[in-house]
């Protein structure tokens, strides 16, 4: 029995799937393409898979993973590209299977793309409002939580960004924590733009890659 | 494809992966090689209709055609849809993007009467005039089938051609004299004279209604040379019928999230109030042979690990018993589990679920339909009390612990004592579980009793009786409320509301469609579900339109009116429909078709259960 990470896109129509239904999908397509995959041996027999770090509904992936269980320790990687790509959907393609290096707990930065347009504002006034926002001391929140509404700085979160305004909308390149404990969704800085500047922008948004605490890929 | 525009959209409504399509298995093809579009509209959520069969045959049935280029289309969930209105964005097919107004066909299966505002409201979407005589070219021509059009009726003014019966053949009869009409430059009115003369198409506009004073329906009459009785089509050998080998699979979850495998049409037993249970007839079967394959082969290609064998009566299928054992010879070494549904409470045996076990253990659920003895020979569903505790003993003994029992409260005849007895069925179902010895010790049983309203419907032998008032039906579940004494009992029941409209749509005639019309305008949709749906706002416009709703749900009508749907035939004769009505009214039973044949007419068609050896008879 071996582990292995499967490498994928998640983009066009399958970008406005939840993470719920991502894993059914895959659950099923990993069924389907027969590669020898580890079966959970309970009453509902299914393949085991399990996702380092879900996405978020309507963000694109350009480098997403699944850990899986492969029953023969010498079946090919390129095989399970293949197979795979032909059960599952346009929006999802496999682009490549390794060896897992580091455990999915330590995850702990995500790097996004975020491209931003406003019905409401043109994008020098959403490149200073960015601005503005980000050099804060504090970005505050509220927050659902199980106990109810709380409020969060999301400031700490924000490791570093870069701001690039573009013909006729404003890309923003952010690294924010990621993970189990403290994850940041980029979502919340559209809200804080919302609350601190009173823009309203449209977000594009795309994760790209996934680092640990010293800042190296996560593999 | 989506586009731009509806991109901009789907972030802001509840689950956007209905509207996006790129699904496996969708058919994509280049517009510039096909000369025929077909919207196959389902009126209602993606999620509900993608859950359903017949689309799904037909989906691929017209796309095996090369010229032919078939989309899917789904009523949008009220969020999308005030997006759509308010940004300009008509409704669009899931496969290409476009317009629904750029397609040649239009059609639509009607399910449920409560979809018919659906229906209007995805034309008004669409930005194609609702009514039939609005549209005057050669195009958007729209198309429905389903089992509501057995009687048409009530949609009359806004459906072109009506496909009565099953449609694997007619419809592609009609593409087929349409792409004749188009390169002959007929018009519209040429096609539909053309297309009344195919078996099994019904062009209303071609046919005209006077009324009694009484409001009764005093004539109706063909136009020009329109056949006077319009016949059901039917797929003789079910071996031989189309089935598809690839189902679209969907990103997200939808109702029924499995493999589908039809294994026989129609139905044996003939419960007096079920309308599949005639218009369906004769019982043709599948091979058990050819069932296997279709089975093994829609496992591959979609990778579903469930697959459900689809039918009215499961356990009626001739050679379950060998089905099952054909089929465990690759579904456990493939991780596939093999699902039965509709199965009846005499059908439920020690084999079937010594078979069956091997499934997801969900909980157990029968149909007695009625309470007492009484009821159930009136409504003829031939099944005794004793059968079903048999039968919950031998689940309760298998390790089940959960039943749910469905009922009908209304059916013709009934008393408040026939009520009550739904109760204390369910405690008899209550009380063999703590008789059950190896029931495991502290687990507790739950039945759940679920009481729908019965609503008469066209073509069954209770055609012609009133549907109980609100207050009765009220009264009934209220009373039932009252004789339950268990808490492991849980009562469920149908809204009396919805009742009512689907009773005056399913027996309505013409002068509805203004009523249908007047609700469009008023931007009514989505009436199947309880969120939008409001009896009060339908009353308004009744009484707006002039239209008594209890004279359609209410009235008893005589054996001798012209009913709405009198000018279709689905086989079963009307003599036939009164004699059971009569047999109903008398508490007697009617053996099933394989027990002996009652001449109901469907032997007709020369295929089927009719023609196969009895038992009995050897």
């Amino acid at each position: 029995m071996k582990n292995v990470r499967i490498w994928f896109k998640k983009d066009r129509e399958c970008r406005y799937i939840s993470h719920l239904d991502l894993n059914r999908c895959m659950l099923r397509a990993l069924h389907k393409s027969k590669i020898p995959i580890w079966y959970t041996e309970g009453f509902n027999r299914h393949p085991f898979a399990t996702f380092p770090l879900p996405l978020s509904l309507g963000f694109r992936g350009e480098n997403e993973c699944m850990d899986v269980k492969l029953e023969d320790d010498n079946y090919s990687f390129e095989e399970i590209i293949i197979k795979l790509n032909k059960c599952l959907p346009k929006g999802i393609r496999v682009f490549n299977v390794t060896e897992p290096v580091m455990k999915a707990g330590k995850i702990a930065f995500a790097d996004f793309t975020i491209r931003l347009t406003s019905d409401t504002a043109n994008t020098t006034r959403i490149v200073s409002a960015l601005k503005e926002l980000l050099s804060r001391d504090t970005i505050e929140l509220e927050k659902k939580s199980k106990k109810g509404m709380r409020t969060v700085d999301i400031k700490p979160g924000i490791k570093s960004f870069e701001i690039e305004e573009k013909f006729d909308f404003v890309s923003l390149h952010v690294i924010l924590s990621a993970g189990s404990s403290d994850n940041i969704n980029p979502n919340l800085l559209i809200t804080a733009l919302e609350k601190y500047c009173n823009i309203v922008c449209n977000a594009e948004i795309t994760r790209n890659d996934l680092y640990n605490s010293d800042m190296e890929l996560f593999r | 494809m989506i586009s731009k525009d509806v991109e901009k959209l789907l972030l802001k409504v509840q689950k956007p992966g209905r509207y996006v399509g790129g699904e496996m298995n969708e058919v994509i093809k280049d517009k510039r090689n096909v000369d025929t579009r077909f919207a196959f509209c389902f009126p209602d959520t993606y999620e509900v209709g993608m859950s359903h069969l017949g689309m799904k045959i037909l989906y691929s049935l017209f796309n095996s055609v090369d010229y032919i280029w078939c989309e899917r289309v789904f009523a949008p969930w009220v969020d999308m849809e005030e997006e759509m209105i308010k940004h300009n964005i008509p409704l669009y097919a899931l496969e290409s993007g476009d317009p629904v107004s750029e397609f040649d066909f239009i059609g639509f299966t009607l399910q449920y009467e409560l979809s018919y505002t659906n229906m209007l409201n995805m034309l008004k979407l669409s930005g194609v005039p609702i009514k039939s005589c609005d549209r005057t070219e050669l195009k958007n021509i729209v198309v429905a089938g389903g089992p509501c059009t057995c009687n048409p009726e009530p949609i009359a003014d806004f459906v072109d051609l009506f496909f009565i019966g099953e449609g694997e053949e007619v419809d592609l009869e009609v593409i087929d004299l349409f792409r004749d009409c188009r390169k002959n430059n007929c018009s519209k009115q040429e096609f539909l004279e053309k297309c009344a003369h195919i078996e099994g198409v019904y062009v209303p506009s071609l046919y005209e209604v006077e009324y009694n004073e009484s409001g009764t329906i005093k004539s109706f009459t063909p136009k020009g040379d329109a056949p006077k009785v319009i016949h059901k089509r039917l797929m003789k050998n079910m071996d031989e019928s189309y089935y598809p080998d690839n189902f679209v699979v969907p990103n997200i979850e939808i109702i029924h999230d499995r493999a589908v495998q039809e294994i026989f049409r129609g139905c044996i037993r003939g419960c007096r109030f079920c309308q599949a249970g005639f218009i369906y007839r004769p019982v043709r079967e599948k091979s058990p042979e050819t069932i296997d394959a279709q089975c093994h082969t829609l496992c591959e290609n979609t990778g579903y690990d469930e697959v459900s064998l689809s039918s009215l009566s499961s356990s009626d299928y001739s050679q379950i018993v060998p089905l099952l054992d054909r089929l465990s010879n690759w579904s456990k070494d493939e991780n596939i589990s093999i699902s039965l549904p509709s199965l009846r409470v005499d059908g439920f045996t020690d084999e079937i679920m010594d078979k069956i076990k091997t499934v997801r253990r969900s909980g157990l659920t029968f149909a007695p339909e009625a309470g007492s003895q009484r009821m159930r020979d009136v409504i003829n569903k031939n099944v005794k009390e004793e059968e079903l505790l048999n039968t919950c003993a031998t689940a309760f003994e298998g390790g089940w612990n959960t039943v749910k029992l469905y009922f009908m409260i209304g059916l013709p005849t009934e008393t408040l004592d026939d009520v009550a007895a739904i109760a204390k069925l369910g405690q008899a179902v209550v009380d063999t579980y703590y008789k059950c010895p190896t029931r495991k010790k502290g687990k507790s049983v739950r039945v759940t009793v679920s009481a729908s309203s019965f609503v008469p419907k066209p073509f069954t032998p209770f055609q012609w009786e009133p549907q109980d008032t609100i207050d009765t039906i009220h009264n009934k579940q209220q009373h039932i409320k009252d004789s339950i004494t268990t808490k492991k009992i849980q009562f469920n029941y149908h809204d009396a509301d919805t009742s009512l409209l689907e009773a005056v749509f399913a027996r309505g005639d013409r002068r509805l469609c203004k009523v249908l019309e007047r609700a469009c305008e008023k931007g009514f949709h989505f009436d199947g579900w309880n969120e939008c749906f409001s009896l009060e706002k339908w009353i308004d416009i009744f009484e707006e339109c002039g239209i008594d709703p209890a004279f359609y749900a209410n009235r008893r009508r005589s054996f001798d009116e012209i009913l709405p749907w009198d000018h279709i035939d689905y086989g079963v004769t009307k003599d036939y429909l009164i004699t059971e009505c009569k047999k109903a009214y008398e508490s007697q039973t009617t053996p099933h078709c394989r027990l002996k044949c009652n001449n109901c007419g469907a032997a007709k068609y020369g295929e089927g259960v009719c023609f196969e050896k009895r038992k009995n008879l050897v």
